[in-house]
């Protein structure tokens, strides 16, 4: 939690528009890229950030004092990101089609371009493939440092589900990244 | 492995991701909008199309009930 947190919040029940503006710059990016992974798609991800801003801009009075805003936050993301994903999966079957396959991370993804090197581009790949439960995880605790109990509360899930998926997925990161992993490369 | 092992690991591998960002113009967009909702207090307008939804149902039902009543009385 940043030193401020408490800061906005106070100003936020207020209804301050200051104390949003600190909050969307301190979260803005963070959040965009854990929507932008999840969806790989970047107008889907630019929409679902609106809507997560939004939800906080009028809840802003309800808010708790003791509120995380980052765990707020991600939650929220989190059941815009299932919601969509339920309406692709029912786009997809009225459009006669099994439920899409989520892009893999090939030179078509939104990510692509985004790279500087191999390696970012192998990491980019390795997270694009894991399944989005696992995905999901991966990147609230590799990205944005989150301990499995809190990714548990965000995500709705019970801790030792959390802990399971989290060691699922640093197996299937490592396997996918092989001599692109940071910890293979350190050791001999 | 502990889970502690576990975040440690995906830490150390997510560390090279990189970061990314919306343009300047979206994010502007974004945030204008979203920054005048702040302390916006619901208006009292959204009472006003359940209220007249229940007045027509309510005014139905009524009428469906003396309805019946007046077959059921002959």
């Amino acid at each position: 939690m940043a030193a401020d947190e408490p800061a906005w919040i106070d100003g936020l029940r207020r209804g301050e528009p200051a104390a949003f503006d600190a909050v969307f710059a301190a979260y803005r990016q963070r959040l965009y890229g854990y929507l932008v992974r999840m969806t790989r798609r970047r107008d889907v991800a630019e929409d679902l950030l609106q809507d997560t801003f939004l939800r906080l801009a009028q809840h802003a009075r309800k808010l708790a004092p003791d509120t995380r805003l980052g765990a707020w936050l991600f939650t929220v993301a989190h059941r815009l990101v299932i919601s969509w994903s339920r309406a692709q999966a029912v786009r997809a079957q009225l459009a006669g089609d099994l439920p899409a396959r989520e892009a893999g991370g090939d030179d078509r993804s939104p990510l692509g371009a985004l790279v500087e090197s191999q390696a970012q581009l192998a990491l980019e790949r390795a997270f694009a493939q894991l399944e989005p439960p696992y995905r999901e995880v991966a990147l609230l605790v590799g990205v944005e440092g989150m301990q499995p109990a809190e990714v548990a509360e965000v995500l709705g899930q019970k801790p030792d589900a959390i802990r399971q998926r989290l060691a699922r997925a640093r197996t299937r990161l490592a396997a996918a990244l092989g001599e692109h992993a940071p910890a293979a490369r350190r050791k001999p | 492995m502990t889970d502690q092992d576990d975040a440690a690991e995906l830490t150390e591998i997510s560390r090279e991701l990189p970061a990314l960002d919306l343009d300047a113009t979206t994010t502007e967009r974004i945030a204008h909008r979203a920054r005048d909702q702040v302390g916006r207090r619901p208006s009292p307008l959204r009472f006003v199309e359940p209220a007249i939804a229940a007045l027509l149902v309510t005014g139905y039902l009524i009428w469906a009930v003396l309805k019946a009543l007046e077959a059921l009385g002959g």
